[in-house]
């Protein structure tokens, strides 16, 4: 007698691995630690009270919105902490605690909850806002405070104009803004954008977790070097002219950290491709064009909207369906319209 | 229909914005200070009223065919009368305004009243009418400015009230508003377009709310009403 | 044949009551035009008055004086107040709409005030242009001017750039085409 083996039947997902939104979750968070090391060096203690702000009223606003509307409780996945810590390196470090709870505010009740929470969002709440804020406050959110390594170089002023200001002006850098300074993290920005080397760290690990791919990144920064390389710049030679492109304001950091964003950004890979491309050529549209010397914060948050066009016509085919049957019904189709069409002029 | 009843739906519930949603352009537009949104509020309360007592006069004459024609010959008509007389005594509000005076012409609030109440009814509602449902836009523009104004530059009253030498009420739109806080904490972004969308939204929400509430309250309470009549029938039984 | 006709004059009959509802409404406007038609110019010649008076005061009459205005296309009017210098009526556009302004130049071709007399710039942000303290920063200028993030002494009108170098340009267009009076 042949022995029965039975079989365990179960609806799909049939795997489980350990990874859930939690685990994902910390691993950003542990991959943005390099960088806020470096702002906290840069400009100060100041830098750990607003992200404790920050993180504070993202989380205060994720649990009281849940709880005021009675849905089910969200805060224990730590995408609010992870808010608060985006938001947290997308502002100056002259930037004001107050204003750390309004873009709270604004990013996880207004952009973030009032869609459904969590997945269900169309813009990145951080760069939203850090949008609002820059709306809102422009004053404290162009004003750049002195990092540390320049504090004996620059004595005369409380605060000073970025490379990318001078890049925006088209004038030359002054010569403490080498590719040194600009790598390591020696100049004034945003609390989480300054150093090249931390956010390529966090980079480096959020690549080997798996947590993000390289498609869009590669895309994003990709496009910004080609497009600076074609373009360059009066009185820049091309090839310091793109580097300073790549290496100051918020590219690299929206190009890992916000431009990955997984609700907001095609799930497509030819998608991630062309959201990335999108990215920098609207950056690099900004950067040259703008009223604002930065353009990586509107490039995503516009792509961001335009995600949903990009899956729809990036749709993979179905399984088992060959590239001559999808033209072949496409060639049908095209028929049916034409004899509808003869048949109504008749 | 009573007076209370018309002041009701002016004011709550048929209010011209927050429930029929018309008029929201200049709702949006100019609610950036107090003396904008007192004088836009005014300046539509007479022109309404005027409208609605003139077409619900005319209600008989006007052929059905061409009665939006004339609606708009009549409206166009007092709007440029209140503009020639805006500029010539109110001159700051009228350059305040600018443009928006003789936007009222397509005021939805106007046309939509002229159309929807005065072509049935006899003056003396129609009047009444005119003045509550103005009243209830004026309402709703004074809350825009008020909200924008306080949390924009942080004033209070901006336009109106001038409190360097004293309380004092300014006509002419000079006065620089009560402060309530520093003008560097103000989002500036709450004047801009972006912060009407976002106020007019937020008070929208907060009325549906509120009308549903008070709805689900009064079928709550009918409900009671008839088990309590059941109860009481059965008891007798 | 009957009703085509009768058509025919339902559309006469529709025309004429439309006319005479435009008829009405012309006739009232024409009355309220003619009693505050003066008031209103009134209105605005003392606002001008009152502007001029602000940039550049001077007793005496200011007397208009001509000026190429195919080249100067932002330039509505310039008047001399005897030797003290001119003052230049211009409207250009700003980040909303039109402002008219009048700017005061001295003899030797520096500001001596900015008026604006219309504009339609969101009030709260480019609407503060009127404010004292952004206009007296004019006062003393001289052509070349720019706003303080583009090298210049101006300070721009925090979130108003655009209105604000609107300003800075109608300055320094006001100095230009006094100084190409020669």
């Amino acid at each position: 007698m042949e022995e029965k083996k039975l079989f365990t039947v179960s609806s799909n997902p049939l795997v489980r691995t350990e990874r859930d939104t939690t685990r994902i979750m910390l691993d950003v968070i542990i991959a943005l630690v390099p960088s806020l090391a470096v702002g906290t060096y840069m400009f100060g203690v100041k830098v750990l009270l607003l992200l404790a702000v920050s993180v504070f009223s993202c989380v205060f606003f994720e649990w009281g919105y849940r709880k005021l509307m009675k849905k089910s409780r969200s805060v224990g996945d730590l995408s609010a902490v992870v808010t608060g810590f985006l938001l947290t390196c997308v502002l100056p470090s002259n930037a004001t605690w107050w204003m750390c709870v309004i873009g709270a505010f604004f990013a996880i009740v207004v952009v973030k909850q009032l869609y459904g929470g969590i997945g269900k969002n169309f813009l990145n709440p951080a760069l939203a806002g850090r949008a609002f804020l820059t709306a809102a406050y422009a004053g404290f959110m162009t004003s750049w405070a002195i990092p540390t390594t320049l504090s004996a170089t620059v004595v005369d002023a409380a605060t000073m104009a970025t490379p990318l200001s001078y890049l925006y002006a088209g004038t030359a850098m002054p010569e403490y803004f080498n590719y040194g300074s600009l790598f390591l993290g020696g100049i004034p920005g945003c609390m989480g954008e300054v150093s090249a080397l931390a956010i390529l760290l966090g980079a480096a690990y959020l690549l080997w977790r798996k947590v993000i791919t390289w498609r869009t990144p590669t895309a994003f920064i990709g496009t910004v070097a080609v497009l600076c390389l074609i373009f360059g710049h009066e009185g820049y030679n091309r090839l310091d002219w793109t580097a300073f492109n790549l290496l100051s304001g918020g590219l690299l950091l929206g190009a890992f950290f916000m431009a990955t964003d997984y609700s907001t950004s095609p799930v497509t890979l030819r998608g991630q491709l062309i959201f990335g491309a999108g990215c920098g050529a609207l950056t690099v549209l900004i950067r040259y064009f703008g009223s604002y010397p930065e353009g990586v914060s509107y490039a995503i948050l516009i792509m961001n909207c335009c995600a949903w066009a990009v899956d729809r016509v990036t749709r993979p085919r179905q399984f088992g369906v060959s590239a001559e049957d999808v033209k072949a019904a496409k060639q049908a189709k095209k028929e049916a319209k034409k004899k509808a069409k003869e048949a109504a002029s008749v | 229909m009573n007076l209370k009843q018309q002041f009701k739906e002016g004011l709550i519930t048929n209010n011209p914005v927050l429930v029929q949603r018309i008029g929201m352009c200049s709702t949006m537009a100019i609610t950036t200070s107090l003396f904008n949104g007192l004088g836009m509020g005014l300046s539509v309360l007479i022109i309404l009223t005027c409208c609605n007592v003139a077409i619900s006069a005319l209600r008989k004459a006007i052929p059905n065919d061409i009665r939006l024609a004339i609606f708009v010959v009549v409206i166009a008509g007092f709007v440029t009368i209140v503009d020639l007389l805006l500029q010539a005594y109110i001159p700051a509000l009228s350059a305040s305004l600018g443009v928006f005076i003789p936007l009222i012409v397509v005021n939805c609030i106007i046309i939509g009243r002229a159309e929807a109440f005065c072509q049935h009814e006899p003056v003396g509602p129609s009047f009444w009418d005119g003045i509550f449902q103005g009243f209830g836009y004026t309402v709703v523009l004074v809350c825009m400015c008020l909200i924008r104004e306080l949390l924009g530059s942080g004033t209070f009253g901006g336009g109106l009230i001038d409190i360097t030498e004293g309380f004092r009420l300014t006509l002419d739109g000079s006065g620089a508003g009560i402060r309530i806080f520093p003008e560097t904490y103000g989002a500036t972004i709450l004047l801009m377009p972006f912060g009407g969308f976002l106020t007019l939204a937020s008070l929208l929400a907060a009325m549906q709310y509120a009308l549903r509430k008070s709805a689900e309250k009064k079928e709550a309470a009918e409900r009671a009403a008839k088990v309590e009549v059941v109860k009481e029938a059965a008891n007798n039984a | 044949m009957t009703e085509t006709k009768k058509s025919s004059n339902q559309i006469v009959k529709l025309a004429l009551i439309l006319f005479v509802v435009s008829a009405i409404t012309s006739g009232v406007l024409g009355v309220v035009n003619y009693f505050t038609k003066d008031i209103i110019a009134m209105r605005r010649a003392e606002a001008r008055a009152e502007a001029y008076q602000a940039v550049l005061p001077y007793d005496g009459e200011y007397t208009s004086v001509s000026f190429d205005e195919e080249a100067w296309e932002t330039v509505d009017a310039i008047s001399q107040a005897g030797g003290e210098g001119y003052v230049v009526e211009l409207t250009f556009s700003g980040a909303q709409g039109s402002i008219n302004a009048a700017v005061g130049v001295d003899s030797a071709g520096a500001i001596t005030g900015v008026s604006i007399i219309e504009h339609a710039e969101t009030s709260g942000l480019g609407a503060k242009i009127t404010e004292d303290s952004f206009r007296s920063q004019f006062v003393g200028q001289t052509l070349g001017m720019a706003l303080s993030k583009n090298g210049g002494e101006i300070d721009s009108i925090t979130a108003a750039t655009i209105s604000s170098q609107a300003i800075v340009d109608a300055c320094n267009t006001a100095i230009e085409v006094v100084e190409s009076l020669g």
